[in-house]
C-alpha cells in the first residue's frame, strides 16, 4: 500500500467515529489494492493504476458522505419546516420591536432624531442576525439530538385560507402603514423640531411633554401595534373576527386617551399655547376638533372592519 | 430542454433500489467487493465502485450481509455473504420489482416494449 492510496483513504475516513473509521478504511484500501491489482494485470505500470483506480473513486469527501452514519446537513428535512416558520415569525417581529424601543430611547436623550433613527435601523439588523443565528444553532442542536417527537404536527385546520378576492391589497397595507409611520414620526418629532415661527433656540412642542410618560409612549406602543395588526391582515389577505376585534382595541386604546386628555385640555403645550398667543376659544375650538376627529375616525374604522369582516364570513360560507 | 437533460437523472433515481437488489442476489454466493462489482458489470448492472462499496458497508450494517476477512490469499479480502435477513429482504424486493413491471405493463398496455 503506497503514501497517496493511505492519504485518499484517510480523507475519506477521517470525519467518521471510531471503532467504525479503521474497518472502513481497511475495507477501502483492500478494495483499492484489489482494483490497481486488476489493472497492472492487465499491463498497467504500478503508479499509473493506483492513480487511475483513485480518480475513478473520485472525491474522497463525497466518498466520506456515502459512508457517513450523522446527517451532513444542519436541519433535515423533518423539521425544515418548522425551523422555516419559526425562524421568520420570530425575524418578522424581534427586530422591528427591538430596534423601534432602542431608537425610541436614543431619541428621548437625544435632542436630534437621525442619530437614534440610525441606532434603530443598526440595532434591528443586529438583532435579526442574532435570531436567524440562535435559530438555526437551536434546531441544529434538535435535529442532532434526534428529537422530532413533540413537534407541531400539521393538521387540516393549520392550512392556510384561500385568499377570497384578497380583501386587503398591498397598496391599502403600505398606505396604512405609511400613515402609521407618519404619525408615529410627528408625536416623535414634534417633540424637538418647533413649528412655532419665534420658538428661539429651545423647540416648543406642541403636545404637551409631560404627556410622554406614560400617555403619548402609550399612543406609539398602540400604533406600532396597530402596524402589526395591518401586517397581519395582509397576510391573512381578509378580514376575520380576530382582526376585527384587535383593531376594535387597538382603535379604543388610541381614541380613548386622546379624546379624555382633550376634555380636560391636557392636550397641547401650555408653551406652545403662550406663544402662538391663542385665545381661550381657540383652544377650546382645537379640542373639539381633535375630538371629533379622532372619534370619526377610530369609529370609521372599527365599523369599515365589523363589514368587511361579516361580508368575509359570508363568502367564505357561500363557497363551503 | 431536450429528453437528453433530464434522462440521466430519471435513470439514475431509477436504478438507486436495483443496486440493492442484484448485490443481495449476487452474493448468495460469497465474493469480495471487487469481483462483485465485476460480476454486476457482466450481468449488465453497472454500479460505480464509489457506490458499491459504501452500499456494502450499510447492508453489512444493517445485517442483510454477513461479512468476514480472508487472510489466507496473498492480500486480505473481506468476503460477504447475504444473511437470512438479506434473504428474505431480496424475496419482498424482487416481488415488489414484479408487482412494478405487472402494473406499468398494464398502464402501458403491454406493449411498452
Amino acid at each position: 500500500m503506497s503514501t497517496l492510496t493511505d492519504r485518499y483513504v484517510f480523507a475519506a475516513t477521517r470525519s467518521l467515529r471510531e471503532p467504525r473509521r479503521s474497518e472502513i478504511a481497511r475495507e477501502l484500501s483492500a478494495s483499492i489494492d484489489e482494483m490497481a491489482a486488476a489493472r497492472v494485470d492487465q499491463g498497467e505500470p504500478d503508479d499509473q493504476a493506483e492513480r487511475e483506480v483513485l480518480l475513478g473513486l473520485g472525491d474522497p469527501a463525497a466518498l466520506a458522505v456515502e459512508y457517513a452514519e450523522r446527517p451532513t446537513y444542519l436541519i433535515g428535512p423533518a423539521l425544515f419546516p418548522v425551523y422555516w416558520r419559526v425562524t421568520w415569525l420570530i425575524l418578522a417581529i424581534a427586530p422591528v420591536t427591538v430596534g423601534l424601543i432602542s431608537a425610541l430611547v436614543e431619541i428621548a436623550d437625544e435632542p436630534d432624531v437621525w442619530p437614534g433613527i440610525g441606532e434603530g435601523i443598526g440595532t434591528a439588523f443586529s438583532v435579526a442576525i442574532q435570531v436567524a443565528f440562535w435559530s438555526t444553532l437551536t434546531f441544529a442542536i434538535i435535529e442532532r439530538a434526534g428529537g422530532t417527537a413533540h413537534l407541531p404536527e400539521w393538521s387540516l385546520d393549520r392550512l392556510p385560507a384561500l385568499p377570497r378576492k384578497t380583501q386587503v391589497t398591498l397598496a391599502d397595507t403600505v398606505a396604512s402603514l405609511v400613515v402609521i409611520g407618519l404619525v408615529i414620526v410627528l408625536l416623535i418629532a414634534q417633540n424637538f423640531r418647533s413649528f412655532v415661527p419665534d420658538g428661539g433656540d429651545d423647540a416648543i412642542a406642541v403636545l404637551d411633554p409631560d404627556l410622554w410618560s406614560p400617555w403619548l409612549a402609550l399612543l406609539v406602543g398602540v400604533l406600532v401595534l396597530s402596524a402589526a395588526v395591518e401586517i397581519w391582515k395582509y397576510r391573512v389577505g381578509r378580514f376575520t373576527w380576530p382582526i376585527t376585534g384587535a383593531t376594535a382595541a387597538l382603535s379604543i386604546a388610541f381614541a380613548v386617551p386622546v379624546i379624555w386628555l382633550a376634555s380636560q385640555d391636557r392636550l397641547l403645550n401650555p408653551a406652545f399655547v403662550t406663544a402662538l398667543d391663542l385665545s381661550r376659544d381657540t383652544v377650546d375650538a382645537i379640542g373639539v376638533v381633535t375630538i371629533c376627529v379622532v372619534a370619526a375616525v377610530e369609529i370609521g374604522t372599527v365599523f369599515d372592519a365589523v363589514v368587511k369582516t361579516r361580508r368575509a364570513a359570508a363568502e367564505s360560507r357561500a363557497t363551503e | 430542454m431536450t429528453s437528453g437533460d433530464v434522462l440521466p437523472a430519471h435513470l439514475q433515481e431509477l436504478r438507486r433500489g436495483t443496486a440493492v437488489i442484484a448485490s443481495l442476489a449476487a452474493l448468495r454466493e460469497p465474493n469480495y467487493g471487487y469481483a462483485l462489482l465485476q460480476t454486476l458489470a457482466d450481468a449488465g448492472i453497472a454500479v460505480d465502485a464509489n457506490t458499491l462499496y459504501p452500499l456494502l458497508r450499510r447492508l453489512e450494517e444493517q445485517g442483510l450481509l454477513a461479512a468476514e476477512w480472508d487472510t489466507s490469499a496473498a492480500r486480505p479480502r473481506k468476503i460477504y455473504r447475504t444473511s437470512a435477513d438479506g434473504e428474505r429482504v431480496l424475496a419482498a424486493m424482487l416481488a415488489d420489482v414484479d408487482d412494478i413491471r405487472a402494473a406499468l405493463a398494464r398502464l402501458t398496455g403491454g406493449n411498452h416494449s
